[in-house]
C-alpha cells in the first residue's frame, strides 16, 4: 500500500469524525510533538521525546539502509539519523533552516528522525484518534500508529517503537 | 661460592639502589636478598646462615630495625652474622642503643657505594663488633 | 653536588615513583593543615604524619644527590619540628609556609633531573631560618634530638604504590597499548574465523565433524573475551592519581581569587584506563578553575546571601555498569540564565533544550563564553567547548546542571574501558574515514599510468607485487563524485592480502576511540565502526578484512574509473 491509501484513509476519517472543538469536561489526552514532513503532520509522544535539534553534520553511512541518512555527533554521542520520508515513498528532503532533528528515546535506545520543520507540541483528546485501518497499513506503513483530527487538522501519529526497529 | 647479603628496607628505590651497589667492584657477582620490612627480614634471616652482612633500615612498619634486632637477640638467631643499622643523622646515644640492641656497625645516609664496599670488606676480614666508626 | 656524578643517577626514575606520591601527599597533608587551622581545629595528627615522610623523602634525595630536594624537605621537617613543639606558632603564617614548602617539594621531584631547582630551594630555605629566627628559636638540632627521642617509628599509614617488592613488575605503558592493539586484531580475526565458520555450516550442513569445530569456535570467542577483560585490567589506576593535584590547585585558585573554597572529593578508588586518566586531567582542570574563579561568589557576596563564607566544591567518581560517572558541583551562583539567552540569541543558537537533564548545554557550543571578566587565572572563562570535545574525544559525555543561586554540577560519563585504534584518516569526495593504521601497509601518491586494467579491474604493480585497486568513492558509494583524479592510493593489508584503495587526501594519523555499530544502521560490510573525530564530526571506521574479502564486487570497471585511473 501506498501513501496515497493513507491519505485517502485520512480523508475519510476528517469527513466522518465530528467537530472535536467546544467538548466542555477534558477526557484523557495525548500529549504529542507534532512536525512536518512534506505537506503532512505528524505526531510523537512528547514523553518519547528526548530533544529537539538543530541539523548539524550528518556522516553517510555507506551501505546503511536507505532510511538512514547517516549519523551525528550529540555531544559525544552517536546519533543515527533517519528519514522517514524515504519509507514513506518521498524524495530524501532538502535540508532547509527550519529543519530538525526529533531525538526520540525508548527504553535506552536512542533514534534521530529528520523532519522538514517541528510545529507545535499539542494535547489532543484520545477520542479524536483513530486507529489506522489494517488495510492501509503495510510494511512501508506498519509504524503509523493511528491519525489524530485536531483543530481541522490532521495529525498522523508515528509507533517511535517500529520506528526504531527500522532495520531491513 | 659468591657472597650473599641481605637488605631490609620499605623503599623500593632503596632496594634498586642496592642492586647497583652490589653489582659492582668488589661486590659483583654477589647474592642480594630483599626484604621489605622487619617481619620479612627476619624470615630471610632464619632461613640464610650464610650471610656475610644483613644492610637493615631502622623506620620501617610491621617492625623496624631495633625490633628485629631485638627479636634476633631474644630468640639467639644466627648472631655470627653482622647486620648495619642504615639511618640518617645518629646521635651517640642512638648509636649505643643500636650496639646494644645488637647492631654490628652504622651506615649513615647518604651513603656511597664504596660505603658500603668498605663495610663489607670488614665483614668479611672478620672484625669483631666495632665499638665506634 | 649534583646527580651528574651520582652512582645511582640511572635510578632518577626509580626515585620519582616512590618520592613524588610521598612529596604529593605531604603538600596535601599541608594543605588540610592550614584549612584546620583556620576553622580552629588543632588537628594534631597530622604533624608526625608528614615529619615522617618528609623523613623518608629528604633520605631518598640525600643518597640520589638531589640537594635542592633535600634541602627543601630538611627546612619543612625543621619548620614542623618547631610547630610540634609550639603550638601558639601555629597560624597563618606557619601554615602558608609549610604549603608553599610542599608545593615546591612536589614540583622539584616531578622534574628531577632536569637539574634546576637550586635558586628556588635556597630562596625557600631563607625563608624558613627567617621564620624560625623570629619566632625565636635558634637552630634545629637541638629540637630535632628531642623529637627523635620520641622513637623512630613511623605511625603515618603507608599510601598507595608500596606493594611487596617481589609482585610488580615495570612496564613501559607503551607495550600495553601495543598489546592492546594486537588484541584488538586477534579479535577481529577471531571474528573472521567465526565468519567463515558459519559459512562453511551453510554451505555443508550440520555435519558431526565440525561439532569438534564448532566447540573450538564457542571456546576461542570466550577466551578473546577473557582476554580483553585482563588486558583492559593492566591499564586500570585508580582516578585519585588525577585527583591528587587538585586539593593543591584548588588552594592556590582560591588564593588567588581571594576566595575561601573547600575542595571535597570522594570514590577516588574508582579504577579507570591509564589512557583515559591521562587525557582527563586537563578537562578537569579546567572545570574546576572555572569553578573557582566564576562560579564561587566572593566572600562578602556569600555571607550577604546566606552562605557559608567557604565555598565547597565536590568531585566525586564512581563506576557503574562499564562507565565511570565524574560529578563536580560547587555550591555558587549557578548560571546567569539570562546572559546566556542573550548570548545564544547573539550566536543564533537555541539558549534551553527540552531535555532537563542538560538544559543549558548550549553553553558548551564553540565561542560561547559569558565572563566578562578578564582573570590572569582564566582568561575569558576557559571555553567550554574546549572541555566537551576532549571530553568526547575520549568517548565520554558531559552535562550540565545550573541552580540559579545555588551552584552549577557537571557530570561526565566516560568509558570505563577503551578501545583505541590509531588511524589514518581518509578523504574521499570529502567524507572522511578512518583506516586502523595496522591494517595499512603503505600509502603512495598515485602516477599517472601506474594503474593499469586487467580483466576490467584496477591493478598495479606494488613492491614487486600486483595488487587490485578499488576505487574509493565507489567502494564507499561516496555521493559527489569529484571531477580530478585521485591522488593518493593506500595499499591495504590483513595477512598475506593486499588490496590499493584510491583516495583523494591523507588527512593523518589519529589515534580514534571506537564506537560500536548503532542497530539502526544495518550491517554494513564495509563499516566496523564510527568514531568522532578531532574536529567533531563522525566518521565510519572501515573495516579492512570485509574489504580484501569483496571480491571486486561493487567495483566493476567503468568508463568513469577508467579514465580515473589512467589520467
Amino acid at each position: 500500500m501506498t501513501r496515497d491509501d493513507l491519505l485517502r484513509f485520512a480523508d475519510s476519517v476528517a469527513k466522518d469524525a465530528a467537530p472535536a472543538a467546544g467538548t466542555a469536561v477534558p477526557g484523557p489526552e495525548l500529549h504529542l510533538v507534532t512536525f512536518a514532513l512534506d505537506r503532512e503532520d505528524f505526531g510523537v509522544p512528547v514523553d518519547q521525546v528526548r530533544e529537539i535539534i538543530r541539523v548539524g553534520e550528518i556522516t553517510r553511512v555507506p551501505q546503511a539502509p536507505a532510511h538512514v541518512r547517516g549519523v551525528a555527533n550529540l555531544r559525544g554521542r552517536i546519533l543515527a539519523v533517519v528519514e522517514i520520508r524515504t519509507r514513506l515513498g518521498l524524495t530524501p528532503g532538502v535540508l532547509s533552516p527550519r529543519s530538525r532533528i526529533i531525538v526520540v528515546e525508548i527504553e535506552g535506545r536512542v533514534l534521530g528522525i529528520l523532519v522538514d520543520a517541528v510545529l507545535q507540541v499539542v494535547k489532543v483528546p484520545v477520542e479524536a484518534v483513530t486507529a489506522a485501518p489494517d488495510e492501509v497499513l503495510s510494511p512501508q506503513t506498519d509504524y503509523i500508529s493511528g491519525v489524530a483530527r485536531w483543530n481541522s487538522r490532521l495529525i498522523i501519529l508515528l509507533d517511535v517503537e517500529k520506528v526504531l526497529l527500522l532495520n531491513d | 661460592m659468591p657472597n650473599s647479603f641481605l637488605v631490609v628496607d620499605d623503599s623500593k628505590l632503596h632496594h634498586q639502589m642496592y642492586k647497583v651497589v652490589f653489582s659492582r667492584g668488589t661486590l659483583a657477582g654477589s647474592t642480594l636478598y630483599h626484604a621489605t620490612n622487619g617481619r620479612e627480614g627476619y624470615a630471610v634471616l632464619a632461613e640464610h646462615p650464610e650471610l656475610s652482612l644483613v644492610l637493615l633500615d631502622l623506620n620501617m612498619p610491621e617492625m623496624n630495625g631495633l625490633e628485629l634486632l631485638a627479636r634476633r637477640r631474644a630468640e639467639q638467631l644466627h648472631l655470627h652474622i653482622p647486620v648495619v643499622l642504615v639511618t640518617t643523622e645518629a646521635t651517640p646515644e642512638d648509636e649505643a642503643r643500636g650496639r646494644a640492641a645488637g647492631a654490628w656497625d652504622y651506615l649513615r645516609k647518604p651513603f656511597q657505594p664504596a660505603d658500603v664496599e668498605q663495610l663489607v670488606a670488614r665483614a668479611l676480614a672478620g672484625a669483631s663488633v666495632s665499638t665506634g666508626k | 653536588m649534583t646527580s651528574e656524578d651520582n652512582a645511582f643517577k640511572a635510578l632518577l626514575d626509580d626515585y620519582i615513583v616512590e618520592c613524588l606520591p610521598l612529596s604529593e601527599r605531604i603538600a596535601d597533608q599541608f594543605v588540610e593543615l592550614e584549612r584546620c587551622w583556620r576553622s580552629g581545629e588543632p588537628a594534631d595528627e597530622l604533624l608526625p604524619a608528614v615529619k615522617g615522610t618528609l623523613h623518608t623523602v629528604k633520605g631518598n634525595s640525600a643518597m640520589m644527590g638531589l640537594t635542592p630536594m633535600q634541602d627543601v624537605a630538611h627546612a619543612l621537617e625543621d619548620v614542623c619540628v618547631l610547630l610540634t613543639r609550639e603550638p601558639d606558632a601555629r597560624g597563618e603564617s606557619s601554615a602558608a609556609l609549610l604549603v608553599e614548602g610542599g608545593g615546591l617539594l612536589v614540583d622539584l621531584v616531578r622534574t628531577a633531573g632536569a637539574g634546576d631547582g637550586i635558586e628556588a630551594a635556597a630562596a625557600f630555605g631563607q625563608r624558613v631560618r627567617g621564620f624560625l629566627a623570629q619566632v625565636g628559636r635558634n637552630g634545629s638540632a637541638a629540637a630535632e634530638h628531642a623529637d627523635r627521642r620520641k622513637g623512630d617509628r613511623r605511625s603515618a599509614p603507608r599510601g598507595p604504590g608500596t606493594e611487596a617488592a617481589g609482585n610488580v613488575v615495570r612496564v613501559d605503558f607503551r607495550q600495553l597499548d601495543t598489546l592492546l592493539e594486537v588484541l584488538g586484531e586477534g579479535m577481529i580475526e577471531h571474528s573472521a574465523v567465526n565468519e567463515a565458520y558459519r559459512r562453511l555450516m551453510r554451505r555443508v550442513g550440520e555435519l558431526e565433524e565440525l561439532s569438534d569445530l564448532d566447540r573450538a569456535v564457542v571456546a576461542l570467542e570466550k577466551t578473546m573475551k577473557r582476554m580483553e577483560a585482563v588486558v583492559m585490567g593492566t591499564r586500570l589506576l585508580p582516578i585519585s592519581t588525577v585527583f591528587g593535584r587538585f586539593p593543591r590547585l584548588v588552594r592556590d585558585l582560591a588564593h588567588t581569587a581571594q576566595k575561601r573554597v573547600r575542595l571535597v572529593t570522594s570514590g577516588g578508588e574508582t579504577p579507570m584506563d591509564k589512557a583515559i586518566l591521562d587525557r582527563l586531567s586537563e578537562p578537569l582542570i579546567h572545570l574546576l578553575t572555572n569553578a573557582v574563579v566564576h562560579g564561587l561568589e566572593s566572600r562578602e557576596d556569600r555571607v550577604r546571601s546566606g552562605k557559608p563564607e567557604e565555598g565547597v566544591i565536590e568531585l566525586r567518581a564512581a563506576s557503574h555498569s562499564g562507565r565511570v560517572m565524574i560529578v563536580l558541583a560547587d555550591d555558587g551562583r549557578g548560571l546567569d540564565e539570562a546572559k546566556i539567552q542573550a548570548k545564544a540569541e547573539a550566536l543564533g543558537l537555541e539558549a534551553a533544550g527540552v531535555d532537563s537533564g542538560n538544559r543549558h548545554a548550549v553553553i558548551f557550543a564553540p565561542g560561547f563564553s559569558t565572563a566578562e571578566q578578564v582573570s590572569s587565572l582564566a582568561g575569558r572563562g576557559v571555553g567550554l567547548d574546549v572541555v566537551a570535545r576532549s571530553i568526547h574525544g575520549l568517548g565520554g559525555t558531559i552535562e550540565v546542571v545550573s541552580r540559579p543561586g545555588q551552584g552549577l554540577s557537571f557530570t561526565l560519563s566516560l568509558p570505563l574501558t577503551l578501545a583505541i585504534v590509531r588511524s589514518l584518516i581518509i578523504e574521499v569526495d570529502r567524507e572522511r574515514f578512518a583506516v586502523p593504521i595496522s591494517h595499512v601497509a603503505e600509502t603512495v601518491r598515485a602516477e599517472a599510468d601506474a594503474i593499469h586494467e586487467i580483466n576490467r579491474r584496477g591493478v598495479t604493480l606494488w613492491r614487486g607485487d600486483l595488487i587490485h585497486v578499488a576505487d574509493g568513492g565507489e567502494l564507499l558509494g561516496t555521493t559527489e563524485r569529484a571531477d580530478s583524479p585521485r591522488r593518493f592510493y593506500i595499499v591495504i593489508s590483513s595477512g598475506a592480502k593486499r588490496r590499493g584503495l584510491m583516495v583523494d587526501r591523507l588527512i593523518g594519523h589519529q589515534d580514534v576511540v571506537v564506537k560500536g555499530l548503532d542497530p539502526a544502521l544495518g550491517h554494513p560490510d564495509v563499516v566496523s565502526g564510527t568514531t568522532i573525530l578531532g574536529d567533531g564530526r563522525v566518521a565510519c571506521i572501515l573495516d579492512a578484512v570485509r574489504i580484501l574479502d569483496q571480491r571486486a564486487a561493487g567495483a566493476p570497471s567503468t568508463g568513469a574509473t577508467e579514465r580515473r585511473m589512467s589520467a
